[in-house]
């Protein structure tokens, strides 16, 4: 009984967690992009093969387990048959039933009630956008734009100079990329703002009904999960979305919406609302988290 | 508005997702506190240390440089006193241990990404190491015996057997129980790197059962406890802090993790992060546990009282400066 106890369980726990860790990874399902923002998940694979050989370690060189028997042990549930049971089904059970039940998101109703939706920027974390806006030439004395480069030469030639928001996605029609996320910082961010201020964007997010914010029962929110190191900090973030009238879509269906970016100031605070031309239902997003 | 409503599916979503964050964290410092069993004795650390306590306190708060977690520290603690570390640099590396460590300090820095972490990071380690530092020339002070403070029987029957390394302890050829120490120096490198595995796996699945429990725990409150109606205490400085320490207690989370489970407390200030995040590595249901077999019952209930109100107090006022708080 002694040697269950010693080998094989530490033994099976081991490898049952390998086998999920690798399982999840995104080396096998990639079911990991759901839990994890990108930067954590390669530790999942890594931390999969080091079990198994932990595994392998166990199997293939017995231990002994006497400490567990002595009053010097400092394992209580150790000392006995039952809390030696209790321990391994603690270590084994929770985790690998939760894994094959392996659910794929919150149920957003819920997580919204428990935790509201943000719907400004200045309580989430700092945001580095991933390619830096183009400069724009500097003005002159006279207020003209300054005067062209140096015409190319085969040697410097380059590319012309992207309007400022090129480094925005666009949609095959023209219209800039948007997640509630942009739209949130670009509130704070004046720069950001002029970016999206008046283009016409397309963002995708979640229809909630708007309660707080909505004086001629026009608007709506798009709502997404926003994630900062695993899927229990997500949090939702919302955007205000005014239409000619309310989608008749069920709550939470996932929408696409085109429409005016426009960060009006209300009750003495700036705000983002898009101005939607056209809402339709689509499919959800590939990847549901914002990061 | 109901204050508590359980949904398994986000339970279950919650819960995977830190075990899927910790795990990695959990399992790389087990192997590192199974390398630093294996190939640094505890006896070493004991010989080189002064005999000046005004140096060797401040000295063995930094011996937490050696990665371990609390239930980690505990274990390496019981083997320092036996080889005669003096008793106040005992407790001293004990509550340091857990908190100024590079893991910890990585793991506090990676999960507090977007909500200032430096800073984070410099109150936790400074004050960690100056509540452990301070808590040595208590003790110190204190100039009781080690006999007063100590279990009965912890120096007097110092047993050859290593309590901290279970199924490696003794040695399979000769059949009898040796000190690890002997087994470790005396292994191949090929034993040596075995015995490491084994020692890293065995504080890896004893760290890893609590770390379980602590998990969901929290994802409970996470998910299902409505934070909006927790709100109010998450805006009085003292109210919000005593909440997290009163949770840190509880779910016992491993020093290598919790900084996750912290940050993900949003609503809540700073300050009351910090404390959950100095208090939960030096006192909680676990290490009360734990605390016992080293300590008497009755000190390990005057060190938790006050590491709970040193802790609640300093933060309190720290958070005049984390966040722009003012104090009466």
């Amino acid at each position: 009984m002694a040697k269950v106890f010693s080998r094989w369980l530490p033994c099976a726990t081991l490898a049952a967690w390998s086998a999920i860790m690798l399982y999840y990874s995104d080396l096998w399902s990639g079911k990991v992009d759901a839990f994890l923002v990108p930067q954590f998940r390669w530790y999942i694979a890594a931390a999969g093969f080091l079990l198994g050989a932990m595994a392998l370690v166990f199997a293939l060189f017995p231990a002994d387990a006497e400490c567990c028997i002595t009053t010097d042990c400092s394992h209580p549930l150790s000392r006995f048959a039952a809390g030696k049971w209790l321990s391994f089904l603690v270590l084994i059970v929770p985790f690998t039933a939760v894994a094959v039940v392996s659910p794929k998101g919150y149920s957003q109703n819920s997580m919204l009630l428990q935790r509201g939706a943000l719907t400004d920027a200045s309580s989430l974390p700092d945001r580095k956008i991933s390619v830096a806006p183009v400069d724009l030439p500097l003005p002159t004395k006279d207020g003209a734009p300054a005067a062209a480069t140096p015409a190319p030469t085969a040697a410097n030639a380059k590319p012309a100079a992207p309007a400022a928001n090129d480094y925005i996605e666009r949609t095959p029609e023209g219209y800039l990329v948007a997640d509630v996320l942009d739209l949130l910082y670009a509130v704070q961010d004046g720069n950001l703002r002029k970016d999206f201020e008046g283009k016409t964007v397309q963002m995708i997010g979640q229809l909630m009904p708007d309660t707080s914010n909505n004086p001629n029962g026009t608007r709506f929110k798009a709502v997404r999960m926003f994630m900062t190191c695993c899927a229990a900090d997500a949090r939702p973030v919302a955007a205000l979305v005014e239409a000619q009238k309310q989608p008749e879509l069920p709550e939470m269906s996932w929408v696409r919406i085109v429409g005016t970016a426009t960060f009006p100031i209300e009750n003495g605070r700036r705000i983002s609302v898009i101005r939607a031309d056209k809402v339709d239902k689509c499919d959800p997003p590939a990847d549901a988290m914002l990061y | 508005m109901h204050w508590f409503t359980f949904s398994p599916n986000d339970f279950f979503f919650a819960f995977l997702s830190v075990l899927f964050e910790g795990l990695p964290f959990l399992l790389l410092g087990s192997l590192i506190s199974g390398v630093v069993d294996v190939f640094l004795p505890a006896d070493t650390l004991a010989r080189v240390f002064p005999k000046n306590a005004a140096l060797a306190i401040p000295l063995s708060a930094l011996l937490g440089i050696i990665p371990v977690c609390e239930c980690g520290s505990v274990v390496v603690i019981r083997r320092f006193i036996r080889k005669g570390l003096p008793l106040p640099c005992a407790i001293t590396y004990m509550l340091a241990a857990p908190i100024v460590n590079p893991l910890v300090a990585m793991s506090t820095f990676i999960a507090f990404r977007g909500q200032n972490p430096l800073q984070m990071l410099g109150y936790r380690l400074s004050l960690g190491y100056l509540i452990a530092v301070g808590a040595g020339f208590i003790v110190l002070l204190l100039r009781k015996s080690p006999r007063d403070l100590l279990q009965p029987g912890l120096i007097a029957e110092a047993s050859p057997k290593r309590s901290g390394l279970r199924w490696a302890a003794t040695d399979a050829l000769s059949g009898g129980q040796k000190d690890f120490a002997e087994i470790a120096m005396g292994a191949s490198p090929a034993r040596k790197l075995i015995l490491a595995v084994q020692s890293a796996t065995a504080d890896f699945l004893d760290v890893a059962f609590f770390f379980i429990l602590g998990t969901a725990i929290a994802c409970l409150f996470n998910t299902a406890v409505n934070q909006q109606l927790i709100l109010p205490f998450a805006t009085q400085p003292i109210l919000a802090i005593l909440v997290l320490m009163g949770l840190a207690i509880v779910v016992s989370l491993c020093s290598t993790t919790d900084a996750f489970i912290a940050a993900s407390f949003s609503s809540f200030p700073q300050s009351a992060k910090l404390a959950f995040l100095l208090l939960g590595p030096v006192f909680d249901l676990k290490l009360f546990w734990l605390y016992g077999l080293i300590l008497r019952r009755k000190f390990v209930c005057i060190l938790g009282a006050s590491l709970i109100v040193v802790i609640a107090f300093i933060c309190w006022r720290a958070g005049a400066v984390i966040d722009g708080v003012r104090l009466p």
